[in-house]
């Protein structure tokens, strides 16, 4: 359904994309794993446009264009069939957690007011937030703002949902509520594109790992493949210290 | 010493005609600097480069000078200008030194707070995280559309205590358009001090009228972000 190719980008001399290729097909959960700066977040946000990249090509659903060049009308119809959650919630801090999901339906999707009002409230009962609907984000935990976060994300009714580090910036007892949210679209067959640094969580849900680093991907495969054989000597090295990470006691 | 307590009682009821004078200038003001001056605050942050640097320039210039010399200089300057403008450009018959004073205090202030304004909302848009915008075009939302209805709203909330600041600052300066012989609330007072020199008691009655037309204008901006900024608020529970 969405494959891209060779996709490339530099911020100044920095070139932090060096030519990254991936294919996703309906219902996968792709989880992209790697160190901090090896582009994971840059790459999916490049798939959404918000980073314009360098270089690559997209197939996704019928649409084919150049990253580089796409169209305004393009780029468009690419963000309206993808969501994108953020690892710092990004809520609309003006409006309440409904008017947060209601926002892209009506603005930006046209859908009727009562229609949209009645997938908002869906989406928020789905996030555990049925009780929340008139708050404003600063009255929120952090974990009840990601969810909303997601709410709004899967309101839109995407094609692929794409996760930047949702749960990096949750306090540690926060980010359950998250995952468990994250979980649940998985199993009801949810196509989502996820960066983060819960190896627990990858291994449980991933249908397909990746691991980068430099910009460049290095080993991609099934969760099980990565974590248990992984082939490459910088995925072992890597895997090595975050699991490692759970190892000590408090 | 003794104050004329009379002439203070007279007075005070001739400079209340002068009020709506002072709030004309600073109501026509701000609704012309406003827009004006956001405008200037959104293309500042935005890419055009050359537009940027006249900005620069005018707010530099505006900033870097004393009020009583741009009034000066502008009084000098527009008539002569304008007049030149009409009879040789133009070739009207319109005698431009009929015009009311009122428009060149106009002209003043708004070159005034219109900078002013300019860096307030700058400030005011730059509270506001970028993420939001971000956030607004991943839901398929368009530039403009997360401009009206996600960045202004907050950025307004941000920048009043600063415009309050800013209006406080212009009925202040309007004091100064009796410079240009419009007659506000302190060409008033003057002009009836000069009768019988009570300049004391004629300045003593203006100060209390400013102090009043001062926290109103304080009072108001208070009760308004209160209203507005329902979302900053902590719920209760």
């Amino acid at each position: 359904m969405l494959k891209v190719k060779e996709v490339q980008k530099a911020f100044g001399d920095n070139q932090v994309l060096r030519g990254v290729d991936i294919e996703v097909a309906k219902g996968d959960i792709v989880v992209i794993l790697g160190p901090s700066g090896s582009g994971k977040t840059t790459f999916l946000r490049c798939l959404n446009f918000l980073e314009r990249a360098d270089g690559g090509t997209m197939d996704f659903d019928g649409i084919h264009t150049e990253l580089k060049s796409a169209s305004k009308a393009v780029v468009s119809r690419v963000r309206k069939k993808t969501a994108f959650v953020f690892q710092n919630y990004n809520l609309f801090q003006n409006k309440t957690a409904l008017q947060n999901v209601t926002e892209g339906l009506i603005v930006a999707r046209k859908v009727p007011k009562a229609e949209a009002l009645a997938r908002a409230k869906a989406a928020l009962d789905k996030v555990g937030l049925s009780d929340r609907y008139d708050y404003y984000p600063s009255q929120l935990s952090g974990g009840q703002q990601q969810r909303v976060g997601i709410a709004r994300a899967i309101a839109v009714d995407p094609d692929v949902l794409l996760f930047d580090e949702p749960t990096s910036a949750l306090d540690p007892e926060l980010i359950g509520e998250v995952l468990a949210v994250m979980k649940k679209l998985a199993k009801e067959g949810a196509t989502m594109i996820i960066v983060t640094h819960e190896m627990t969580f990858a291994q449980e849900v991933a249908s397909k790992v990746i691991f980068m680093d430099g910009g460049v991907i290095v080993e991609q495969g099934s969760a099980k493949q990565i974590f248990t054989t992984p082939k490459e000597e910088r995925t072992i090295q890597f895997l090595r210290r975050v699991l490692k990470d759970f190892d000590y006691v408090i | 010493m003794q104050l004329n307590t009379q002439f203070m009682w007279e007075t005070f009821l001739d400079v209340l005609q002068g009020i709506p004078v002072t709030l004309k200038i600073v109501v026509v003001t701000l609704l012309v600097s406003s827009p004006l001056g956001f405008l200037m605050a959104v293309s500042k942050s935005g890419e055009g480069r050359i537009g940027r640097r006249i900005i620069v320039a005018y707010v530099s210039v505006i900033r870097g000078t004393p009020v009583v010399l741009q009034i000066l200089f502008l009084y000098s300057l527009l008539p002569t200008v304008l007049n030149y403008l009409i009879k040789e450009v133009l070739g009207s018959s319109y005698n431009i030194f009929n015009l009311d004073p009122i428009f060149y205090a106009y002209v003043v202030f708004i070159l005034n707070t219109t900078a002013v304004l300019s860096e307030v909302f700058r400030s005011a848009l730059s509270t506001v995280n970028r993420g939001q915008m971000e956030a607004a075009l991943s839901i398929g939302m368009s530039r403009p559309q997360a401009y009206v209805r996600i960045i202004m709203p907050q950025a307004l909330v941000a920048a009043l205590p600063n415009i309050c600041n800013t209006t406080v600052n212009l009925l202040k300066s309007t004091s100064l358009a009796f410079m240009m012989t419009v007659k506000d609330i302190t060409a008033i007072a003057k002009i009836d001090a000069s009768f019988g020199y009570n300049y004391l008691e004629a300045y003593l009655v203006i100060f209390v009228v400013y102090i009043f037309l001062c926290s109103a204008v304080q009072g108001v901006f208070h009760l308004t972000e209160q209203g507005v900024a329902v979302y900053k608020k902590p719920v209760v529970s």
